[in-house]
């Protein structure tokens, strides 16, 4: 009980038997079937599936911002369900699309978030000056968004889920679009932030990038989590199973706890290269 | 601390600034029926020989259709699709404020977008030998029940983009202000309408704050017209804003 008690003070994200599903008036899908997950304090997590395979509908129920059908989840000690408020208050929130207002300036755009989270306007423009020199956007900060590049917007997007000093931040495909170097960027970014202290959960469909990432990863497929344990592990755990000389990558996990071939797979999931 | 109503609300005005594209034809439209109106009906109403024009000429008995169509023009809604498409909607439900807080503070804004607009129409209108029968107060209360519509109509528009969050649908949307405002005394005072009109218009709530405008720009100080133009704005409004808070709070 003891132990039970001092392991869910480390814990950042706890999900149990989450499930969504959808309804409409052509019948009803299950996105998500009974996801249970356990992310560490501290922690880089990587969270892995094929397109459709229930990944956002995870990270956006974790976040408060979709209704759980079933199960239940505590994101940095609050059930996310129960009081959704406390929940906003300690997470951040990078969603796969770079939810940006184009016609506010990068400086605007982070006063207005940091207002929203209860920052006076001097604490709201003194963290904003912060944030923009994180990411390297002073040049650009009192440019209008429309005129940033892709790699820029994440940037921008990424420090406006951090103004508030998340404890969780959730990263949905942060890298998704993005150039190289700007994908090198944004990873160096991702690092910084972790190694601060935040615990960070990330989804991405370049396996690459979440072998460089993460501490610890977790598969989806069709809903349901099919692989979890840290890549070296995974690794290993394959190339006993399949008697091996050596470790497969994270590709052929991939591919083996999914059960799709390369065939399939092309379009689906992109492996990249640093 | 400012409410964060107040915050977005800040916002939508800056975003409105930054779009002159969209409030052009906010202004010049209304003008142009005002304008098309007045060319083509002026010469049937002659003031001296007109009763319901209470001496003044017959743009004065057009101004408030004009400026209903002017407040009929919100952009908030489809701000706020651009808002859902671009994912920042998601952004701000993922702060801890209220999430009404996000719909209010562009109605607010809207609100004070049409106050301008108004203010700015009525005095071209002015500027073209227009009175303003009530004066200064008068026109205070013109702008407040043009402002109040311009809330309700946006508020509305704001609830098919909750619901459809579709472009499309919300502008389609936005075509029913068309019969609201033709189906009204818009041409003529309600007694002179034929009786399938005047039913029509007697039902359309539109009518009355059409009449409570008109009063104050023709007849001075009718409380019952203007009383019943700002009841049907408050009992609008607050319907308008009940809806939005529960389409908001159960958007998922």
């Amino acid at each position: 009980m003891e132990s039970r008690a001092r392991f869910d003070a480390h814990v950042a994200v706890d999900a149990v038997g989450l499930v969504k599903t959808y309804t409409s008036r052509s019948g009803s899908v299950d996105a998500v079937r009974g996801v249970d997950l356990q992310v560490a304090s501290g922690e880089l997590f990587g969270f892995l599936g094929p397109n459709g395979a229930g990944k956002s509908t995870t990270v956006k129920m974790l976040t408060t911002l979709l209704s759980i059908t079933g199960g239940s989840a505590r994101v940095a000690g609050v059930d996310v369900a129960a009081d959704p408020d406390a929940a906003r208050e300690r997470i951040g929130v990078a969603l796969q699309e770079a939810g940006l207002d184009v016609r506010q300036t990068g400086r605007e755009l982070l006063v207005l978030q940091a207002r929203l989270f209860g920052m006076s306007r001097p604490a709201a423009a003194a963290r904003a000056q912060e944030l923009l020199e994180l990411v390297d956007l002073l040049d650009a900060a009192d440019r209008r968004i429309k005129g940033y590049s892709g790699g820029m917007r994440r940037r921008l997007d990424l420090a406006s889920a951090l103004v508030h000093r998340p404890d969780v931040l959730f990263l949905d495909e942060p890298t998704t679009g993005l150039d190289p170097a700007s994908r090198l960027t944004v990873w160096d970014e991702v690092r910084r932030i972790n190694r601060l202290g935040t615990t960070v959960f990330l989804t991405t469909q370049y396996l690459e990038e979440a072998d460089q990432l993460c501490d610890r990863i977790a598969i989806i497929d069709d809903g349901r989590i099919v692989r979890e344990g840290t890549p070296a592990a995974l690794k290993a755990q394959l190339r006993e199973q399949l008697g091996l000389n050596a470790d497969p990558t994270l590709d052929e996990v991939f591919l083996e706890a999914t059960g799709r071939t390369r065939d399939r797979i092309e379009g689906e999931v992109q492996a990249v290269t640093s | 601390m400012t409410s964060p109503a107040v915050v977005l609300g800040g916002r939508a005005i800056r975003e409105t600034l930054r779009t002159p594209e969209a409030i052009a034809p906010t202004l010049f439209i209304p003008l142009f029926f005002l304008v098309v109106n007045v060319g083509q009906a002026g010469r049937i109403f002659p003031t001296g020989h007109t009763s319901f024009l209470h001496g003044q000429g017959y743009a004065a008995f057009q101004l408030p259709a004009s400026l209903l169509l002017a407040a009929s023009f919100g952009s908030a809604a489809m701000f706020l699709v651009e808002d859902i498409e671009g994912g920042y909607f998601d952004k701000l439900r993922a702060t801890p404020i209220p999430r009404t807080a996000i719909a209010f503070g562009r109605l607010a804004a809207e609100g004070v977008k049409s106050l301008v607009l108004t203010a700015v129409l009525t005095l071209v209108a002015m500027a073209f030998g227009v009175r303003l029968a009530s004066g200064a107060f008068g026109f205070v209360l013109l702008l407040l029940l043009t402002a109040g519509w311009a809330v309700v109509f946006s508020g509305f528009m704001q609830l098919i983009a909750l619901k459809t969050r579709s472009a499309a649908a919300t502008q389609s949307g936005g075509l029913v202000f068309f019969p609201l405002l033709f189906l009204t005394p818009n041409f003529v005072p309600r007694h002179m309408l034929t009786h399938p009109m005047e039913v029509a218009a007697t039902i359309n709530p539109v009518t009355y704050i059409m009449e409570g405008m008109r009063s104050l720009i023709l007849v001075h100080f009718d409380w019952a017209a203007i009383g019943k133009g700002f009841l049907v704005v408050a009992l609008a409004g607050l319907v308008m804003a009940a809806l939005n808070a529960r389409a908001i709070r159960a958007y998922d």
